[in-house]
């Protein structure tokens, strides 16, 4: 299984590796943020130049993808050797959103994951993605 | 992109505690607490008329879809479209907003 397709070198000088794990709509919004950036072989990045990891799911998680998204995330701390910081992009990763109350949806990432950060809209603005990844490392130069 | 659809935003005096916004909003995120006081200027009636006073309002940002519909339904203006997209949070709790934070600001 090669679970995560994507990570990009979100400002371009090495600081912060973004792994893309997308599932639904929200995803649109995240690949409209990646745009331009350059995709980088995280574990060959990882082993020359330290850098920080996240991990932004975005989109709807049914419980059937608990385990892949559960998955996924340890798979790309294990390729890497760090501990990915995990962002819930959008209602759907942050609560359930509009499906908090169906029997097949996960009440959000949190209840597999530790969640660094928590990105309310539906679907949020790119932007708001800047904010939360500057919050996690540091606002960009 | 964002432009004025970043946020919502409770300006009290109009507030009625009406809960028709709660009751329509698609997603459950509002929630509204209240309680009833009888009206000043009726203290010697034989029935006192009661107005609701507006104890706490929270909108959940981690579940509201951005749609509108409780700013539509409102019947008194009293939610607007705010600018400026509700920033992250290192919690779902903190993206429970209350009361003073669903204000316009003051100035």
């Amino acid at each position: 299984m090669a679970p995560v397709t994507r990570v990009y070198d979100w400002y371009g000088d090495g600081r912060l590796l973004v792994a893309d794990l997308g599932l639904a709509c929200c995803t649109l919004e995240f690949e409209a943020a990646t745009l331009g950036r350059p995709e980088v072989d995280p574990a060959v990045h990882l082993a020359s130049s330290p850098a920080a990891l996240a991990v932004v799911v975005s989109g709807t998680v049914p419980d059937a993808l608990v385990p892949v998204v559960h998955q996924a995330v340890a798979a790309l701390g294990r390729e890497t050797g760090c501990t990915p910081a995990v962002v819930a992009y959008g209602a759907c990763a942050s609560s359930g959103g509009p499906y908090w109350d169906s029997y097949a949806v996960a009440d959000g990432i949190s209840q597999f994951l530790p969640v660094a950060a928590y990105v309310p809209g539906c679907p949020p603005p790119p932007g708001s993605l800047e904010d939360a990844l500057a919050g996690l490392v540091g606002a960009p130069a | 992109m964002t432009g004025t659809h970043g946020s919502i935003r409770l300006v009290e005096d109009r507030c009625t505690s009406c809960m028709i916004c709660a009751r329509e909003c698609p997603v459950w995120c509002i929630t509204v607490e209240s309680h009833t006081e009888p009206d000043a200027d009726q203290a010697g009636a034989r029935r006192p008329r009661l107005h609701n006073v507006l104890d706490d309002f929270t909108i959940d940002w981690s579940v509201c879809m951005y749609c509108g519909i409780c700013i539509d339904e409102c019947p008194f203006d009293a939610l607007e479209w705010a600018e400026g997209h509700v920033p992250a949070g290192p919690t779902p709790i903190a993206l429970v907003h209350h009361r003073q934070e669903l204000a316009p600001p003051t100035g």
